[in-house]
C-alpha cells in the first residue's frame, strides 16, 4: 500500500534563506499527524508546496504514489488533495449550501466543457447538505458564507474540503482565532472527517490540542524535520525541546 | 543630427510622461486604485492655463492657477468618488474612474467647444535654439527644466520634510506609518494634491506645445499613463520616472522603425502587453500585490 | 416598419450581444475587460474581408466567430498572468493597439475603413430578423451557462480563484472559456454590424465604445443577463429618444457610470431587487 502523502528530499530557497532544506516524511493512510514547529520554522512554506502554490527547487510530492510535483493545486485537490485555509476564505457571496455543493461538484467542474454540459445540481444539494450536518452547521444552508460568525465560517472550510472526497485532509491551522466553545465543535468536526477513514495533516499551534487528538507528530525547525513519530516520544526529545523554548513557543504570532 | 533631435523629442516627451504618470502610481501605491480620471485632472490643467493666460496676458498666472485649481479638483475626486469605495473590490472605484473620465470629456467639449482654444500669445515657446547642429526648442528646454524641478522638490520633500517622509512611509508601510502618528487619511489628501499639480503642469506644457486645448487633450497621454505606470512596476516612483523616459525615447525612435505599421499612440500599449508577458510583475520587478 | 425604425432594432441586437457577452467576461467570470470594442471590430474586419472576397454570408459568419474568439484567447492567455487590474489596462492596451494597427493597414483600407461591402441579400428586414435571432440566442446562451456548472464555477472564480482551486477548480482554463465564448460573440457582433452598415471605419470600435459597452453592464447589473439585456436596450434607445442625450452621449452615459457605481453598485438588478424584497417585507 502506498503512502497517502509522501515528501522526498524537499528543499526551496528564498534569495539567500533556505526556508526548507530536505524535508522527507511519508503519511500513511488513515493516519492523523501533527505538523508542528516554532515560528518561522518552515511550516507555512512547506504546506505551501505541498498545496501546489510554491514549486520547490529540488524533491518531489506525491499523493497516493502519485507525482504530483508539476501539478498546480486544482489538478491535486482532483487527485484527492483537500485543503482548508488558516484564513478562512469563504466564498462570501454565495449560501453555504451552494459553498459545499460546488466542492461536491468538484467532477463536473473538472474542465469547462463537461461543466457547460451539466445543469442538474440535486444530488450535489443532497450531498452538501449531509456534510453540513456533520460539520455541525444544519441550518445555515440558505444563509450567505460571509454573513457567518468565524466559527462556523472555519467549519464551513472544513465542510468545503470535505466534500471534494479527498484522501488525504490538510487543515491550516483550524483553531487559530476560535474561542474554547467553537474550537471544541471544530475538533469534533475534525475527528468526525478522520473517522471517516481520511488522512488528516494538522498544522496547529495550539500544542495542547495537537497532542490530544494526534497519532503522529512530525516537529520542523529551520526547515528540517527535527523529531518524527509518537507524540508524548517526540515532545519528550531534548532538541524538539530547545527548539521550542529557544524559538519562543510563548509568541505565537506567526502566520 | 537627426538621431539627436529625436532624442531631444524622446527626453522632452519622456519628462511630461513622468510628470503625468507619478500622480496615477502615487495613487496606485496609496489605494489601490487605477485613478483613470487623472486625465480629467490634467485636462483640467490645461484649460485653466490657456483660458488664465489668455484673459490676463501671462502665461505665468496661467500655470499659477492651474496649479491652485486641479489640486481642489483631484482631492474632490478622492472625497466624493473614491472614497465610499474603497470597500469595493478595486476595479469598482477604476470602472467609475472612467466614467468620470467620459463625463468630463464631454464637459469639456460642451463648455468650451468642440475646436478647442488656442494661446493668444506663445510665441516664447516656438523659439527655437541650435546647439551644435541639434535643434531644441524653448518649449522643450522649458520641459526639461520643470520635470527636473518639480522631481528634485519632490524628492528633498519626501527625504527631508516631516510630512513627506510620513507620506513615503504611509505608502510603503501604512500601520508602521500610522503608529508614528501619521494621519492616513491625510496622506491620501496630500498624495491626490500633489498628484494633480503635476498632472496639471504636464497639461499645461503640453497644451502650449500643441498651441490647442481640445476636449481630447487628456486622453491618449492618460491612457499611456496608465501603461507607463504598469511598466514602471506599478506604486514604484522611480520605475515610473525610468518607464516614463524609455517611452519618450521608443516612441520618438519608433516612429521611424515601425510607424508604417503601426500609430505612434499604440507603441506604449505593445510595449506594455510584451512586457506583460514577460514579466507580469512589471519591469523593475517591484512587488506590487 | 420605418427604414428609422428597421435600423434602431439592428444596432439595439447588436448592442445586446455585445453587452451579454461582455457581462459573460466581467460579469461571470469577473475579469475586468475594457476592450470588448477590439473584438467587436475584429469580427467586423474578418466579415468584410470575407465578404468582399467570397460574398458568402455563412463564411462571414464563421470567419467573425473565430478571429473575434482567436484574439480572445490571446488576451485570455494574458489574464492568466496578470491581475484583475492590471488585466484592465491590458484590454484598454489591445483596443488601442487594434486601433492604432487598423489604421496604418492599408489592407484593411487604414483610416479610410472598408465601403462597399456586398450586401447579405436579405434587405433590411431580413438583415434585423436575423440579428433579432442571434441575440435571442445569445440571452439563451447566457442563461443557460449561468444555470450550468460553467455558470457556477465562473463566480467562484470570480469571487476567489484561490478558494476555487482548493475546490478543484482550473481557474485558467475557465477564465479562457470566458474570454473565448465571449469574444467569439463579440466578433458575431461585428459581422452583424458588417452586414448592417456594408461600410466599416475603425473608430466604431474605439475605447469609448468599449467603455459605453461596460457601461450597460454595470447598469444593468453585473452577472445579470436580464439586467444587462433591459441597460442595453434602454442606452441605444435613450440618445434616439431624447434629443439632449443624444447630443450629451457621452456626458450621460459616464454621469450614469458613476452615480449607478456610486449610489447602486447592484445597478438596475440591484434596485430591482430591492424593490421586491421591500415589497415582500410589507
Amino acid at each position: 500500500m502506498s503512502a497517502a502523502l509522501k515528501l522526498d528530499d524537499v528543499a526551496i530557497r528564498f534569495g539567500g534563506v533556505q526556508a526548507v532544506g530536505g524535508v522527507s516524511f511519508s503519511i500513511k493512510e488513515g493516519d492523523f499527524v501533527g505538523l508542528i514547529g516554532p515560528n518561522g520554522a518552515g511550516k507555512t512554506t512547506l504546506i505551501k508546496i505541498i498545496a501546489g502554490l510554491l514549486r520547490p527547487d529540488k524533491g518531489s510530492v506525491q499523493l497516493s504514489g502519485v507525482d504530483v510535483t508539476a501539478d498546480g493545486t486544482a489538478a491535486r485537490v482532483r487527485r484527492g488533495l483537500a485543503l482548508t485555509h488558516q484564513i478562512v476564505r469563504p466564498f462570501r457571496e454565495m449560501t453555504v449550501l451552494d459553498n459545499v455543493a460546488l466542492g461536491a461538484g468538484y467532477r463536473r467542474t473538472s474542465s469547462p466543457f463537461r461543466a457547460l454540459m451539466h445543469l442538474d445540481r440535486r444530488l450535489e444539494y443532497e450531498r452538501a447538505a449531509e456534510i453540513i450536518a456533520q460539520v455541525g452547521l444544519a441550518g445555515t444552508e440558505k444563509k450567505l458564507a460571509g454573513s457567518l460568525p468565524l466559527g462556523q465560517m472555519k467549519r464551513l472550510e472544513v465542510a468545503r474540503a470535505l466534500a471534494v472526497e479527498p484522501c488525504v485532509i490538510l487543515l491550516d491551522e483550524p483553531l487559530a482565532g476560535l474561542n474554547h466553545a467553537e474550537a471544541s465543535k471544530q475538533v469534533e468536526a475534525i475527528a468526525a472527517v478522520h473517522a471517516k477513514g481520511i488522512t488528516v495533516v494538522l498544522v496547529e499551534h495550539n500544542l495542547e490540542e495537537v497532542m490530544r487528538i494526534c497519532r503522529r507528530l512530525i516537529v520542523l525547525n529551520n526547515g528540517l524535520v527535527i523529531g518524527d513519530g509518537e507524540p508524548r516520544e517526540v515532545m519528550a526529545d531534548p532538541d524538539v525541546h530547545e527548539a521550542y523554548v529557544g524559538g519562543g513557543m510563548a509568541s505565537h504570532a506567526e502566520a | 543630427m537627426y538621431y539627436f533631435d529625436l532624442a531631444v523629442t524622446g527626453i522632452s516627451f519622456g519628462c511630461m510622461y513622468a510628470m503625468m504618470s507619478v500622480g496615477l502610481t502615487l495613487v496606485y501605491g496609496l489605494l489601490r486604485i487605477l485613478h483613470v480620471a487623472h486625465a480629467a485632472v490634467f485636462a483640467l490643467g490645461a484649460y485653466v492655463t490657456v483660458l488664465v493666460a489668455n484673459a490676463t496676458g501671462s502665461i505665468a498666472l496661467g500655470f499659477l492657477a492651474a496649479v491652485i485649481v486641479t489640486p481642489l479638483f483631484g482631492m474632490a475626486i478622492y472625497r466624493l468618488l473614491y472614497e465610499p469605495l474603497l470597500k469595493y473590490r478595486p476595479d469598482v472605484p477604476m470602472i467609475a474612474s472612467v466614467g468620470l473620465l467620459v463625463l468630463m470629456q464631454d464637459a469639456f467639449r460642451i463648455v468650451f467647444g468642440e475646436q478647442g482654444i488656442t494661446f493668444q500669445r506663445n510665441a516664447f515657446a516656438f523659439k527655437t535654439f541650435n546647439f551644435a547642429g541639434v535643434t531644441v526648442s524653448a518649449l522643450q528646454i522649458a520641459m526639461v527644466v520643470t520635470a527636473l524641478v518639480v522631481f528634485t522638490g519632490l524628492h528633498l520633500f519626501t527625504t527631508r520634510t516631516r510630512i513627506g517622509i510620513g507620506w513615503r512611509a504611509t505608502v510603503s508601510k501604512p500601520q508602521i506609518a500610522a503608529s508614528f502618528g501619521i494621519d492616513p487619511i491625510k496622506v491620501r489628501y496630500l498624495n491626490f494634491a500633489v498628484g494633480s499639480v503635476l498632472a496639471a503642469i504636464a497639461g499645461g506644457l503640453v497644451a502650449e506645445m500643441n498651441n490647442l486645448v481640445d476636449p481630447g487633450i487628456g486622453f491618449v497621454v492618460s491612457y499611456k499613463a496608465l501603461a507607463i505606470i504598469v511598466l514602471g512596476g506599478l506604486g514604484s516612483v522611480r520605475g515610473t520616472l525610468i518607464a516614463s523616459l524609455v517611452l519618450g525615447l521608443v516612441e520618438a525612435y519608433g516612429t521611424i522603425f515601425i510607424g508604417s505599421w503601426l500609430d505612434r499612440d499604440a507603441i506604449a500599449f505593445l510595449a506594455l502587453i510584451v512586457l506583460l508577458m514577460i514579466r507580469p510583475q512589471g519591469f523593475t520587478g517591484a512587488r506590487a500585490a | 416598419m420605418s427604414a428609422y425604425e428597421i435600423s434602431i432594432i439592428s444596432i439595439i441586437g447588436i448592442n445586446v450581444i455585445l453587452a451579454v457577452s461582455l457581462n459573460m467576461i466581467s460579469g461571470f467570470c469577473g475579469q475586468i475587460s475594457l476592450g470588448h470594442g477590439a473584438f467587436f471590430g475584429a469580427g467586423a474586419y474578418a466579415a468584410a474581408l470575407t465578404m468582399v472576397g467570397s460574398g458568402s454570408v455563412p463564411l462571414a459568419i464563421m470567419a467573425a466567430l473565430l478571429t473575434g474568439s482567436l484574439l480572445g484567447l490571446a488576451v485570455g492567455f494574458a489574464s492568466l498572468r496578470v491581475r484583475t487590474d492590471f488585466l484592465a489596462v491590458t484590454t484598454i492596451g489591445v483596443n488601442f493597439l487594434f486601433v492604432g494597427f487598423v489604421r496604418k493597414q492599408a489592407w484593411l483600407g487604414g483610416e479610410m475603413g472598408i465601403s462597399g461591402i456586398p450586401a447579405t441579400g436579405f434587405g433590411p428586414v431580413g438583415n434585423m430578423t436575423m440579428i433579432l435571432l442571434f441575440a435571442a440566442a445569445t440571452i439563451a446562451l447566457s442563461l443557460y451557462i449561468s444555470r450550468s456548472w460553467m455558470g457556477f464555477a465562473f463566480r467562484a472564480v470570480g469571487e476567489d480563484e484561490g478558494a476555487a482551486a482548493t475546490l478543484g477548480i482550473n481557474s485558467g482554463a475557465y477564465k479562457l472559456a470566458a474570454f473565448g465564448i465571449g469574444t467569439a460573440l463579440a466578433g458575431l457582433a461585428g459581422c452583424l454590424y458588417t452586414f448592417f452598415t456594408q461600410f466599416i471605419t475603425v473608430d466604431a470600435f474605439d475605447f469609448i465604445f468599449s467603455v459605453m459597452l461596460m457601461a450597460m453592464v454595470v447598469i444593468g447589473g453585473i452577472g445579470s443577463t436580464w439586467g444587462v439585456v433591459v441597460a442595453a436596450v434602454g442606452l441605444t434607445l435613450l440618445p434616439e429618444a431624447i434629443r439632449f442625450v443624444n447630443d450629451y452621449r457621452l456626458l450621460v452615459f459616464g454621469g450614469l457610470l458613476v452615480l449607478v457605481i456610486r449610489l447602486a453598485p447592484g445597478g438596475l438588478t440591484g434596485m430591482v431587487q430591492r424593490a421586491f424584497l421591500a415589497v415582500r417585507r410589507s
